[in-house]
């Protein structure tokens, strides 16, 4: 479904990516693992057409991707970032319309706003409420639901679980399973290195812009290397 | 009594002026973060374009004013272009940003001293000076003219922004860039739109204005307290710019009115620095930790 083939990004003078490729098939869970600063936001980034190529290229059903953020979306693919950027000054529910700007179908577009609402059924409680109001997981759902309210295929989601309580952090993992049940394809970017590769069917461990290890998530937790290096602190990723 | 009303009556209509060209700050600012000061330019050169459609070109007032404020939206998306377009695509510090304002400034204003001169010209007269007598009140026709044009654009422009797609999506670029570009909104297209319409905008000042006075290269200068409205008003917020207006506009000419024209400026600027002691985001503006 996504294929990123050796590319190479740089920005303020630094080489973030280094001939970085992967490959997402269509209805997985993939994960990308690494410590801070190892590039993973740059790469969701420059997927999403934030980020220009040095080189190397992107395909997304087996196209090349477009290279414009709003065109990416336009493709099939939808991005939660890191640190949610919901629009604090709107509703609940004007958040995830906004996420439906580019559909025109008013009937397909309420009945996704339904199948969000059933899957965050916090969301709808609060649909009247501003968005800057909520707590920092009704967030999190909040840029969630507003990203599948793209209708795009595959999701890519930076950081999902960083700064919320443990409870919410097995709650958001929960939801990223339904989100694949859905039909979505997800690429999911972690810290809490656990949580992910348990979530995972495949993973990739990115370390100062290059890919350093990859295979199927079960193998790679059981790899000597990334459990000193990334399972090490369990505890300490939650919080 | 009837002086104070007459005072209130000009006051608002010159406040509408200030907050046609307030407006225009403000949308910029609110999806650039900074301040255009380009736009006094872009004012002028409306009031230019109308006085040449009426006096070369012998259009009809409402074709010149069509041709104005074209010509000035068309301008303000080619200063985008040129002058800042290129900061955006390097993400550029602001401050650059307002140093290239300035520069665009200083090229529109001496571009027209260098081509048509630096001496002031009257508009033809189109509206009979005669005011309109209401009791006591003597309305000048043009007073309400430029009253009731600047409220019905302000209105359009207000239902626009609030009703139309084209709208939500300047509100969600004003909020957060990326978070837009992520709803799938081409966000250059956004600033493109929100210089049109600054420019638009612009045009009916300028020509608003270049009636009420006349037409100079500096006309561009009285932006400045368009813009000490919209700080005042609060930066980035329409309805604060468009209320920091009317206020400065009734509040000079009472001070006018009442102690001396010469402390009428004056007056303006210890306001603005009141204001900005007390409420650094003015009236109404948005907190600065809003923005991403």
């Amino acid at each position: 479904m996504l294929t990123v083939r050796d590319i190479h990004v740089s920005y303020g003078g630094i080489r973030a990516l280094k001939g970085v490729s992967l490959r997402v098939e269509k209805g997985e869970i993939v994960t990308i693992i690494g410590a801070n600063g190892a590039g993973k936001s740059t790469l969701l980034n420059a997927i999403s057409g934030f980020l220009k190529l040095g080189s190397g290229e992107i395909l997304y059903q087996d196209k090349l991707l477009p290279k414009r953020p709003d065109r990416v979306v336009k493709a099939g693919i939808c991005h939660v970032p890191e640190g949610r950027l919901v629009f604090a000054n709107l509703t609940v529910e004007d958040n995830l319309r906004m996420g439906a700007y580019l559909r025109r179908d008013k009937g397909a577009i309420a009945a996704d706003l339904d199948k969000v609402y059933g899957l965050f059924p916090r969301l709808k409680e609060r649909q009247r409420q501003i968005a800057g109001t909520l707590s920092g997981g009704e967030q999190q759902m909040l840029a969630m639901g507003r990203a599948l309210m793209t209708d795009g295929d595959l999701v890519l989601m930076d950081e999902p679980s960083l700064g919320l309580a443990p409870l919410l952090v097995q709650t958001v993992f929960d939801i990223i399973l339904e989100i694949r049940a859905l039909g979505k394809t997800i690429l999911l970017v972690e810290q809490n290195a656990y949580k992910a590769l348990d979530a995972a069917d495949r993973a990739y461990v990115l370390e100062q812009g290059r890919i350093v290890k990859k295979g199927p998530a079960a193998e790679v937790k059981a790899d000597p290397s990334v459990r000193a290096a990334y399972l090490g602190t369990e505890s300490n990723t939650a919080g | 009594m009837t002086q104070f009303l007459q005072q209130l009556t000009n006051g608002l209509s010159i406040g509408s002026v200030y907050a046609l060209m307030a407006v225009g700050y403000s949308l910029v600012y609110s999806i650039m973060n900074f301040s255009n000061f380009a736009h006094g330019g872009v004012i002028m050169l409306g009031a230019y374009f109308g006085f040449f459609g009426l006096t070369t070109f012998k259009l009809p007032f409402a074709a010149a004013f069509a041709l104005a404020t074209a010509g000035t939206a068309l301008v303000a998306i080619v200063v985008e272009r040129v002058a800042y377009k290129p900061l955006r695509d390097r993400k550029a510090p602001f401050l650059y940003f307002i140093i290239s304002a300035m520069g665009a400034s200083m090229f529109l204003e001496n571009f027209v001293i260098a081509t048509i001169g630096p001496n002031p010209k009257p508009y033809p007269p189109i509206i009979p000076r005669e005011p309109i007598a209401l009791g006591d009140l003597a309305l000048g026709r043009l007073d309400l003219i430029m009253f009731i044009v600047s409220a019905a654009c302000l209105t359009l422009l207000v239902l626009f922004i609030d009703r139309t797609r084209l709208g939500k999506a300047i509100q969600a670029s004003a909020y957060n860039m990326k978070a837009s570009a992520l709803m799938g909104i081409n966000t250059d297209s956004v600033v493109i739109l929100v210089f049109a319409l600054g420019g638009f905008l612009a045009g009916v000042a300028g020509v608003l204005y270049g009636m009420k006075y006349m037409v100079y290269p500096t006309i561009g200068a009285i932006t400045l307290k368009s813009f000490i409205a919209a700080v005042f008003g609060g930066l980035g917020s329409l309805p604060g710019a468009v209320l920091g207006s009317v206020l400065l506009g009734v509040i000079e000419t009472l001070v006018a009115g009442y102690l001396s024209s010469q402390y009428r400026d004056l007056i303006a600027f210890v306001i603005l620095i009141g204001v900005l002691i007390v409420r650094p985001t003015g009236i109404m503006g948005k907190a600065v930790e809003d923005k991403a």
